[in-house]
């Protein structure tokens, strides 16, 4: 039989085709993954600053700001009265202090980018997290040494039930730590 | 009207339509309306070609395109700048308020969430109404955000600035005052003490202002007979917990008269199983199917007029033929009374004479422990014969001489509001104000209140929303909802409540005292935005801190107050009560005619009309009809064949040269000759949801009626040839249909007996136990498992649970369109059989929600598995996986699924509901669905999650009280349980193992949780 243009492109150029098509979805997938799921995200704020030095070097807790935490769904962004505690004080003259104190005094809100996200059809609750000693740092990472906040774990459905099935591998430093909740309502309502 | 029309079979959708107007006729043949091409001028038009504009579009949509490179940017957020100490974003705030939704002035809890109100609840610690509040309180929160709210004063239709509207209208009022002409105010009735003060002021200020005060319901028949009895116009409450035997002639006191959310609550403890098995015992003799009626263990039909006849005959059968002695009794009374004879009257009126003997025989056994109670639209005299019917029975020992209602204000007779209108006429009314009322939709059309209107020179209208008055008026000034103001209210003698603010207002609104303070002051720069509650502060001092006798300061005793809502009055005694029967004049009833009767009431949800344009409440089903949207003349099944009328055929009425055409309803057990039309429908100029909704009985109030302006004998009914649909959520066939008659018996989803029966054999309810076999694998719920318990015997059907259930959950409004497909998208129903006879039908209800089965039907066949089983029992349904199959809805023997056939707030009246400050009454822990997704009753997971959430918090196991749902927190009759059915100490494992707790379609073995509680009617076994 007379091989003809049409056998060679369904033998060999159509599978050679595909196969490169397959590849290339394939590996984009997941080499993208980290990026779609906004690991490494790290926006620019109208304020810089700086959790290395609060957290890091000078060692305040977390919840000093972040008040919400064990109260409620809210970690809670700190007000800006909150951060003129010590700058109405600390650091007057500074570019960016001079900033946070113009926001206080005109009374403008401040617009800071957002890092973390669930989707709006998850219902998060930070405080039964923290409340059940989980640090932050297994979700949001070591804060302490980022000079500008990003993102470093993965913040969608697979994130949440890989510790909810298995706390020990990620909650190690609990001891006896339960298994969270897997049924739908626990987070979508 | 041509004849020649042949539309008989035709649907019209408003009564343009249906008289065939010319303008209707014209727009129909022409596809466009006139003007629509007009100022169409191509000169004008932009000289950008096409292929340019296309370029353009092309170019910029490429622009932002490549402008969109942020693809993970995720918003912002934005934190307070200065975050008010008591506000944690997340976590809701309460306050205490006064509802001002009607004259009961309950007191409220609100629920804000960053500053904005999203839930009204009842103030649990409020010593009348406790806790509990109407569906219009609960639903009350829309009219905040009600897209139609005025927002700006206008004058003539255009805009104009407060400070300039304040400074017209203070010329204007001392002109008037310096002209010695009238300026009149029309009032609703005013429960508040300071709004009261700054009326007082004002008239100081401008001695010709004349205040006139009405409301088109209210117990103002019965505080008039009252005052003739016992010499004050404030009437007692009733302990009805107390009464062993209560007999309503035609009075709703359980959803429409009086304090019924106490009447409710203290009728219920009444009928609770669980605590005893000493029943009281409902008589309710009435035309109409009232809701009352309907939970009646006894009913007797009888026509309106008749009452008094009725209570005469049982006076004198108890006092003539079974001597009853009582110190009331004179000659001049006796020979009265000689002339009604029970057994006559009974023969006459064709009644059941079992029944009307043992209405009797139990009124004469439980002398001191039984009430009568006469309907607010009965007359002065029946209540006279009632009051004195109660004295010879002793049952004046039930009147609550502790805690009475007491009166400020006094509704203006008819003749003083005849001269009103007479001076109107005449030019003597210089300045006519409306303070939140709507007089031209309310008054008698015999006045022709709205004709004069236009004889006044200058008409101001402080009203929240547009209005039939606000039309006719010059200057319209929008006022504060009550969520935005102070204020403060005083209906019972021991108790006084106070209203605060929970919001600033949303738009340019004013609190009425305010605006009228600042009035007074003469000066529109004086007002500021604290002046009322300024003036509130000072009255407080003066008329409530300084008679309290406390070491407490000023200061610290104000805010306490604003805190609880209210105060206790203290060092007030029980007032004395003494009958009089000198007073009470010729207690002989009036002739009257047999012929067809009217009977005017209101409506169950929307009031006397002014609840007309929030669409939760038109929606709600009516209680005994389920029709939603409409009113309509509510007929029995023999006047029906008579006027040879069947459902939905329109009638027209005629009374007194007026005339209304409205359709039929067949109503089993309305008394025959009886018509019975609700008020409050037919609204005009008063917002997209009111308008045209219904129709307008209000011109049949006759000023001057014999019996009372609700009950008009004798009228016209005839048949028209027109047809109207009226829509209910259930149906109405089983009339006809033999083979559904009493299927709710025979499938086992209404189990009831006697109070007899149960007591003989407390398990005499029970099936025999079948062994059940389930298609699915058994799972074992070890942990907590949430359940819920529903008591029949307590439950009324009053749709409070329904309203409140509305607000927590994000329910839409549908509208009357879909309601007619079924598509009505409320989670709670409430069912309603008849069985029996459907002259003398028996009513039995259920509240039908999700039952969460163990063995969900429903489950098993979600292709995407978006309905699913929770450990803790929950039939979970998971918005965001739902593709929307129905199959899930399709398989529910409950039929309790809803589907989301649109986005409902896009879809009715043109995306009302689909409005910036709409947005803001939805509950933020509650997903707003959108179309293609189906959805049921969650047993609030909202609220489970919350107490989950607090319970880790304080490091303690959740408990099956923690939680309480959002319809149970309303019902007014504690008629529902929620908690943990696996423990076995909880409440609602107890009603589960209770006798007579049964569990609807058990045969079916979908394991539901839901357990209601058999209803025992307190019958003799014989008439059941």
């Amino acid at each position: 039989m007379k091989k003809t243009i049409l056998d060679y492109t369904l033998k060999i150029r159509l599978p050679i085709t595909l196969f490169v098509v397959a590849l290339a979805f394939v590996a984009t997938f997941y080499i993208s993954r980290a990026e779609r799921d906004g690991i490494g995200y790290a926006p620019e704020q109208p304020i810089k600053f700086s959790h290395e030095l609060h957290t890091g070097k000078m060692d305040i807790d977390c919840q000093y700001c972040h008040t919400g935490v064990t109260k409620g769904r809210n970690a809670l962004v700190p007000s800006v009265n909150i951060c003129m505690n010590c700058h109405s004080v600390a650091r007057k003259d500074k570019p960016e202090i001079v900033k946070l104190r113009d926001y206080y005094k005109s009374g403008e809100v401040l617009p800071w980018k957002r890092v973390h996200k669930v989707p709006e059809y998850a219902y998060f609750n930070h405080s039964v997290h923290v409340n059940y000693g989980i640090r932050c740092e297994s979700c949001h990472g070591d804060v302490r040494k980022f000079e500008r906040i990003e993102q470093v774990k993965s913040f969608t459905m697979t994130g949440c039930l890989d510790c909810h099935r298995h706390p020990e591998d990620q909650l190690s430093y609990i001891k006896n730590v339960k298994k969270g909740p897997e049924n739908c309502w626990t987070c979508h309502r | 009207m041509p004849e020649s029309q042949e539309k008989s079979n035709k649907f019209w959708k408003g009564l343009k339509d249906y008289y065939d107007d010319p303008e209707i006729l014209k727009a129909k043949v022409n596809e466009f309306n006139d003007g629509v091409s007009d100022d169409f001028d191509t000169d004008q038009l932009s000289g950008i070609s096409r292929r340019k504009f296309l370029a353009l579009l092309t170019a910029s949509a490429a622009f932002t395109a490549t402008a969109c490179t942020d693809y993970r940017d995720k918003g912002e957020i934005v934190p307070y700048t200065k975050r008010p100490e008591e506000i944690i974003p997340g976590k809701a705030n309460y306050y205490a308020s006064t509802c001002k939704g009607c004259s009961l002035e309950c007191g409220v809890l609100i629920k804000t969430r960053e500053g904005r109100p999203i839930k009204i609840d009842g103030n649990p610690e409020h010593p009348i109404n406790k806790g509990k509040i109407c569906s219009v309180g609960q639903a009350s929160i829309l009219n905040l955000y009600d897209p139609e709210r005025l927002t700006n004063p206008t004058k003539n239709k255009n805009e104009i600035s407060w400070n300039v509207v304040d400074k017209e209208i203070i010329d204007l009022l001392k002109n008037a005052a310096s002209q010695n002409k009238k300026i009149a105010i029309v009032s609703n009735k005013i429960n508040s003490p300071t709004s009261l003060k700054v009326l007082e002021k004002f008239k100081e200020k401008y001695p010709t202002s004349e205040f006139y005060f009405y409301e088109l319901f209210g117990d103002n028949t019965k505080r008039n007979a009252w005052e003739k009895c016992y010499g004050t116009r404030n009437t007692p409450s009733v302990n009805i917990d107390k009464a062993d035997v209560i007999v309503s002639l035609d009075s709703d006191f359980l959803s429409r008269e009086g304090n019924f959310i106490e009447n409710t609550r203290f009728y219920a403890s009444r009928k609770d199983i669980m605590k005893s098995s000493n029943f009281s015992k409902l008589f309710s003799v009435e035309g109409g199917m009232s809701l009352t009626g309907m939970n009646a263990d006894v009913r007797i039909k009888l026509k309106p007029e008749f009452q008094h006849e009725f209570v005469l005959s049982i006076l004198n059968e108890i006092i003539l033929v079974h001597g009853i002695k009582s110190k009331y009794l004179n000659s001049n009374l006796l020979s009265i009374l000689k002339k009604y004879d029970f057994t006559d009257f009974i023969s006459k009126q064709n009644l059941d004479k079992k029944k009307v003997h043992s209405l009797v025989e139990s009124l004469m056994k439980n002398q001191g422990k039984s009430i009568v109670i006469a309907g607010d639209s009965l007359s002065e005299k029946t209540h006279i014969a009632v009051n004195l019917l109660n004295e010879v029975l002793n049952n004046s020992s039930l009147y609550n001489r502790q805690s009475v209602n007491i009166e400020y204000t006094r509704v203006s007779s008819m003749s003083d509001l005849k001269t009103l209108v007479d001076e109107m006429k005449n030019g003597t009314v210089d300045i006519l104000i409306n303070l939140n009322a709507n007089p031209v939709y309310h008054f008698p059309s015999d006045l022709k209140f709205a004709d004069a209107v236009k004889k006044v020179t200058t008409i101001i209208s402080l009203t929240e929303s547009p209005s039939e008055t606000t039309a006719l008026s010059n200057y319209v000034l929008p006022i504060n909802h009550a969520l935005e103001s102070w204020g403060d209210s005083n209906v019972r003698n021991n108790v006084y409540t106070l209203q605060q603010p929970v919001i600033a207002p949303l738009f340019k609104t004013r609190e009425k005292e305010s605006v009228l303070l600042t009035w007074l002051s003469e000066d529109a720069k004086n007002f500021t935005h604290d002046i009322y509650r300024k003036f509130l502060m000072d009255s407080f001092k003066k008329e409530i801190y300084s008679k309290e006798n406390t070491d407490v300061a000023f200061k610290p005793f104000w805010y306490s107050a604003v805190h609880d809502g209210f105060v206790e009055l203290n060092g007030k005694k029980a007032l004395p009560f003494n009958f009089n029967i000198n007073n009470t004049g010729n207690l002989e009833a009036p002739k009257v005619q047999n012929g067809i009767t009217l009977h005017l009431q209101p409506s169950y949800f929307v009031g006397d009309g002014r609840h007309a344009n929030n669409g939760w409440l038109q929606e709600i089903p009516h209680p005994v009809t389920k029709v939603t949207w409409d009113n309509f003349a509510a007929v029995s099944l023999k006047t029906a064949e008579k006027l040879s009328v069947s459902f939905n055929d329109v009638i027209s009425i005629e009374v007194n040269n007026k005339k209304l055409e409205l359709p039929v309803m067949m109503q089993p057990g309305v008394a025959d000759n009886l018509i019975v039309v609700e008020l409050g429908y037919g609204r005009e100029n008063s917002g997209e949801v009111a308008d045209g909704v219904g129709f307008n009985a209000n011109k049949f109030l006759y000023a001057e009626n014999l019996i009372s302006p609700f009950i008009l004998t004798n009228i016209n009914v005839n048949k028209t040839k027109y047809i109207y649909k009226l829509v209910s959520t259930q149906e109405h066939n089983f009339l006809t249909n033999p083979s559904i008659r009493n299927f709710q018996k025979v499938r086992k989803i209404i189990f009831e007996g006697t109070l007899d029966q149960y007591e003989k054999d407390p398990k005499f309810l029970l099936p025999e136990e079948k062994v059940l076999h389930g298609i699915t694998r058994e799972h074992k719920y070890t942990g907590l498992k949430w359940g819920m318990a529903i008591d029949l015997n307590k439950c009324t059907s009053c749709s409070i649970c329904v309203a409140s259930c509305n607000v927590e959950n994000n329910i839409p409004v549908v509208g009357k369109d879909q309601v007619e497909v079924g598509r009505e998208m409320q989670w709670v129903r409430l069912d309603r059989y008849y069985s029996g006879e459907p002259e003398n039908p028996k009513v039995s209800t259920q509240p039908m929600l999700c039952q969460q089965c163990d063995n969900a039907p429903c489950e098993n066949v979600c292709p995407v598995n978006a309905t699913n089983h929770s450990p803790d029992g929950l039939n979970q349904m998971v918005y965001n996986r739902c593709v929307g199959t129905r199959y899930c809805a399709n398989n529910c023997p409950y039929k309790v699924r809803r589907f989301n056939f649109f986005n409902f707030r896009d879809h009715f009246a043109d995306a009302y509901y689909e409005n910036d400050v709409i947005g803001l009454v939805n509950n933020p822990e509650v997903t707003v669905r959108s179309r293609g997704v189906m959805e049921k009753c969650t047993f609030c997971i909202q609220r489970i999650m919350e107490a989950r959430e607090n319970a880790i918090r304080e490091g303690r196991e959740l408990k099956g009280d923690d939680v309480k749902t959002a319809c149970q927190v309303a019902c007014p009759a504690d008629a529902m349980v929620f908690g943990d059915i696996n423990d076995p100490e909880s409440e609602v494992s107890k009603y589960r193992e209770h006798d007579i707790g049964y569990l609807v379609l058990k045969e079916l073995y979908v394991k539901p949780n839901i357990t209601y509680m058999a209803k025992l009617r307190n019958t003799d076994t014989e008439e059941v």
